[in-house]
């Protein structure tokens, strides 16, 4: 058996994401002793009408959050018990609304710093229901093998460590949240571990003290002895001595008191827990204290470190007079299931990835680009263009290279607000759409008649100087298997009306000294096409296919060229329209031609 | 428990309708001079001028003044503003005027764990103290509002009679008011006198401890607390507070000047019991120093630069029960870094550092602590396995 918690123990958390870490350690204990989740409702406003996601084994079960005590219970009557994880300015009120509801008969406070008043009135206010109300300041109570109410216990393999997965002999009551840990762990190393530990906070004035508890463990049959773990300041120790003294009782009781050091420190100065302050006169002092427990016949070790074999010795006369039995460990304890990355770690898994990249890395500090770290390229002097070399054809491309696509990207990052990407960007933005998607308009029209013949004319440009073919026999094959050259052909530039950015770039190109096979075969084809027509001419799309082939950038990242180029050119084409607080806009009828069949009438539907 | 001045504290009886002699809290003779100027009790009566700081013994160090003119006030403040007690620069004089009167008594409001208790006698002074069976209590439970019935009947028990008597229950009344409204939980005023000049009963002297924790329902409370050991916070404790109060969880550090052990201990309950085990076995606290919560691994590390600093130190004591939910690997990161911070500045020569805990991550914490070892580090690492203050038995016999 156990107090306060136990197996039909039900569960409310009142809170946000404290409430929800203590509710995972909660599913944890839940798993090592094979139950379901003692939690079954949240309460917190913010998110009510959601769930939280509690991992439970390797699943995860989903708890409902509600925006009242009231909402929880009706929906979930089982519920009994109450954890309270709000803000102390607010704690009041919450522990006040699980006391009211019917249901509830335990009421738990893990809030610190919640007003001395407060806290009385809390207390005051469940003793007049006949309720349960701990803390506030509680790390929790723990029922060995039974239920686990906050994070008291701490990680997974202190729960086991500590045999909490079965029933001991122990009873704990501790103000401290650290030293509930630290003596469930001495029971369960120096006995046969404990029935229920509870934390009662280290307030001045905790909801429910010693006296009430020690009450609950003398008429819990499984409880041989109990521990508690005191501190200097108010009386709750010499009442908890007072009781035990007062008659002959079933349990053996066991105390340790905190504060000594107190006789040796400057006049006034205190520290510890809030309830740790002495009163007139020594009342409250630690050695006070110590001398009513044993004055009780409580057993005092002289020191924290002498408990140990204190206890040991309290458990082996309980096995002498037959009052426990010895325990018999379970053969197997389910084990906590590891995250993957845990399992990684500890090399116990293999992941199959889902996706592959080749390019670039970010899980140190800074991205790192083929592996080149950003800060470096940046302080080395390098630029934009040395970044596209390595992102799209990893490798780090010489400063003349660098130039060259400098300048390709200065041609092309704008054509005026005419063209269709531009146009429909602009189109976009009157119309009041957000700058991606107006740009995603834009960049949605580069494709074979605008921008996007970059990459094909790269392709053909480069298969007739690999196969080393003849303009003639280049536009015969061409004609044939695929139709017009791409990269040949403007709407409106000519011949005699030449495009000024072909001129610039094949003049910068030409000027370098390097090999371009694949611009110098452009430009005799653009010698033939122009003949049998005027615009044939080899217009910006094909130029830069044709020296980007030349300085060795791979034919499927030319298109990339010009829809990074133009980005710019759209944004600034969304910008602009946004700046001057364009009005939506639409074509006129006269700009269309209503090639529709004039109007008539409908017939009888059939 | 948050002591207040007795400026702020006469202010918050004053708001409830309790009375209290005209006073002013200066910073300067210049100010003084100035209020000496609009206020006609400063001309009138006779001045108290006391040095206005959390000083203990104020009488015999010379920083109380008593049957002062304003002239006298003057001057007293003059020769107070400045001095230097201790760690405490006084920075601040209260001068209130003298009430005469015959009899003192005796009032207070304390809290209990029931509610609260009023306390009234009809001696006050240093004659209350030797003769606390005169003092008479009135217990309320929490919520429960005192009757006047009631008041008049402690003040009649208390030996009040007649008119005194429901003057004396009026003023219990308007103490429990402040107490109450205030969120104390101590308020005593000793003495209570009757005023020559209208009868009214006065409050001469205001000890008010409020509770910290209620701060939030208290926008008015706009001044400091005081430290409650007699003198003031010193330079790195104020530091740590400040990390206290923007940080999860929590770090706390008083300093113990003349002590050789050093500690850095995890949690409230724990820390305490790792202070008693130094004093049991002979050794000198240099501080107390606690981090509980979970707190960041920065504030941690604050906190340890702190303590590394503590000058004359020997041993350092980081000690720690078997933790819920602290991460000890990013707690103890934090030490760790802290530890090398001090080490680089040279500090740390000479100093053995003991660790024992327990906890989530205690492995990876534990590892990491040992790991320092490489480094130069005096250091010895325990777990779980070895009793949560045996590291003290050791650090002080190594000696």
């Amino acid at each position: 058996m156990s107090i306060l918690a136990n197996k039909d123990t039900r569960v409310v958390i009142q809170g946000g994401q404290a409430g929800v870490n203590a509710a995972r350690r909660m599913a944890e204990f839940c798993y090592l002793i094979k139950r379901p989740l003692n939690v079954e409702a949240f309460v917190y406003p913010p998110d009510a009408g959601k769930t939280n996601e509690i991992p439970y084994g390797s699943g995860l079960i989903a708890i409902p959050v509600y925006k009242s005590i009231a909402e929880a219970t009706k929906h979930h009557p089982s519920i009994n018990t109450s954890l309270v994880y709000i803000g102390a300015d607010r704690a009041m009120k919450g522990g006040m609304e699980a006391l009211d509801d019917s249901h509830i008969k335990v009421v738990s406070m893990i809030t610190e710093g919640v007003p001395e008043k407060d806290a009385k009135l809390l207390g005051a206010h469940a003793r007049k229901l006949g309720k349960v109300f701990n803390g506030p300041s509680s790390i929790g109570i723990i029922s060995a093998g039974a239920c686990r109410l906050g994070v008291i216990g701490g990680a997974f393999d202190n729960l086991v460590l500590s045999k909490l997965y079965r029933e001991g002999s122990f009873g704990v009551i501790t103000k401290s949240g650290g030293l509930s840990n630290e003596i469930i762990w001495i029971c369960s190393q120096f006995a046969d571990g404990i029935t229920t530990a509870i934390g009662i906070g280290g307030d001045a004035y905790p909801g429910t003290d010693y006296v009430s508890y020690l009450e609950m463990f003398e008429n819990d049959p499984q409880t041989k002895a109990v521990v508690i773990v005191g501190e200097m300041g108010g009386d709750l120790e010499e009442r908890a001595a007072e009781w035990y003294g007062a008659k002959k009782r079933r349990i053996k009781l066991i105390g340790v008191v905190s504060g000594f050091c107190q006789e040796s420190l400057p006049k006034g100065m205190k520290f510890g827990h809030a309830g740790a302050k002495e009163g007139m006169k020594g009342e409250g002092s630690a050695r006070s204290k110590s001398d009513a427990l044993k004055k009780s016949g409580a057993i005092v070790p002289p020191t924290f470190g002498a408990l140990g074999p204190v206890i040991k010795e309290t458990y082996e006369e309980l096995l002498k007079s037959g009052q426990v039995k010895p325990v018999v460990e379970p053969a197997t304890l389910p084990r906590l299931p590891k995250s993957i990355e845990e399992a990684m770690k500890a090399d116990e898994v293999m992941v199959a990835p889902l996706i592959r990249t080749t390019i670039s890395d970010d899980r140190g500090d800074e991205p790192c680009y083929d592996g080149y770290p950003a800060s470096e390229l940046i302080n080395k002097g390098y630029e934009i263009p040395h970044v596209i070399g390595l992102l799209w054809d990893k490798r780090l491309i010489s400063k003349q290279e660098a130039e060259i696509i400098k300048r390709i990207m200065m041609l092309s990052a704008d054509h005026g607000p005419c063209v269709s990407g531009a146009y429909a960007t602009i189109l976009a933005a009157c119309a009041g759409i957000g700058l991606s998607q107006a740009v995603a308009a834009g960049l949605i029209m580069i494709g074979p008649r605008f921008g996007g013949a970059v990459t094909d004319a790269g392709r053909f440009f480069k298969y007739a100087v690999d196969n080393k073919m003849a303009v003639d026999e280049f536009l015969a094959y061409m004609k044939k298997n695929h139709g017009p050259v791409p990269g040949i052909g403007h709407r409106v530039k000519s011949l005699r009306n030449p495009d000024k950015r072909v001129k610039e770039l094949v003049g910068y190109v030409k000027s370098l000294n390097i090999k371009t096979p694949c611009l110098d075969f452009a430009l005799e084809v653009e010698k033939v096409t122009a003949v049998k027509k005027d615009n044939l001419i080899l217009n910006v799309d094909g130029t830069m296919a044709a020296v980007l082939v030349d300085i060795g950038f791979p034919v499927d990242s030319l298109n990339g060229f010009f829809i990074l180029s133009r980005t710019i050119g759209l944004i600034g084409h969304w910008v602009d329209q946004k700046r001057q607080e364009s009005r939506l806009i639409r074509l006129f009828d006269y700009l269309v031609n209503y090639a529709a069949p004039k109007r008539r009438e409908v017939p009888p539907l059939k | 428990m948050a002591k207040v001045l007795e400026g702020p504290g006469m202010g918050l009886m004053k708001k409830w309708g309790i009375h209290v002699p005209n006073y002013a809290v200066v910073t300067s003779a210049d100010e003084l001079t100035k209020l000496g100027q609009a206020n006609d009790w400063m001309k009138t009566s006779k001045l108290v001028a006391k040095a206005h700081e959390a000083l203990g013994s104020r009488f015999k160090l010379g920083l109380v003044k008593v049957g002062l003119d304003l002239q006298g006030a003057i001057a007293a403040t003059k020769e107070m503003i400045g001095r230097q007690v201790g760690s405490i620069t006084v920075s601040q004089v209260i001068v209130s005027e003298m009430v005469p009167h015959k009899e003192e008594y005796y009032c207070a409001v304390k809290s209990t764990r029931e509610g609260s208790e009023i306390l009234v006698a009809n001696c006050g002074g240093i004659e209350v103290e030797s003769n606390w069976e005169r003092v008479k209590r009135l217990c309320l439970d929490v919520g429960q509002q005192p009757t006047s019935d009631g008041l008049e009947k402690l003040a009649k028990e208390a030996g009040f009679t007649g008119a005194l008597a429901k003057k004396m229950a009026e003023f219990a009344g308007k103490m429990f008011t402040c107490f109450d409204s205030e969120d104390a939980q101590y308020l005593e005023v000793n003495p209570v006198v009757t005023r020559e000049s209208d009868g009214e009963l006065v409050a001469l002297d205001a000890v008010t401890l409020l509770d910290g924790d209620a701060k939030f329902r208290h926008p008015d409370w706009n001044f400091a607390f005081a430290a409650e050991f007699g003198r003031a916070y010193s330079k790195d404790e104020v530091e740590v507070m400040a990390v206290d109060s923007k940080i999860k969880g929590s770090v706390k550090f008083i300093e113990i000047p003349g002590g050789d052990t050093a500690m850095l201990p995890a949690g409230g309950g724990a820390s305490v019991y790792y202070s008693d085990a130094v004093v049991a076995r002979g050794g000198k606290l240099a501080n107390y120093a606690e981090y509980s919560g979970d707190p960041p691994d920065w504030a941690v590390e604050v906190l340890t630069e702190k303590v590394c600093s503590l000058p004359g130190i020997k041993n350092i004591i980081v000690g720690g029960a078997i933790a819920n939910f602290t991460d000890v690997k990013k707690t103890f990161g934090g030490i760790i870094n802290g530890f090398r911070k001090a080490k680089a500045d040279g500090k740390l020569k000479g100093v053995k550092i003991w660790v024992r805990r327990g906890g989530p991550r205690e492995r990876e914490g534990l590892d990491a602590m040992r790991a320092l070892k490489e480094e130069g580090f005096d250091i010895n690492v325990f777990d779980r396995n070895t009793p949560l203050t045996d590291i003290v038995d050791k650090a002080l016999q190594a000696k």
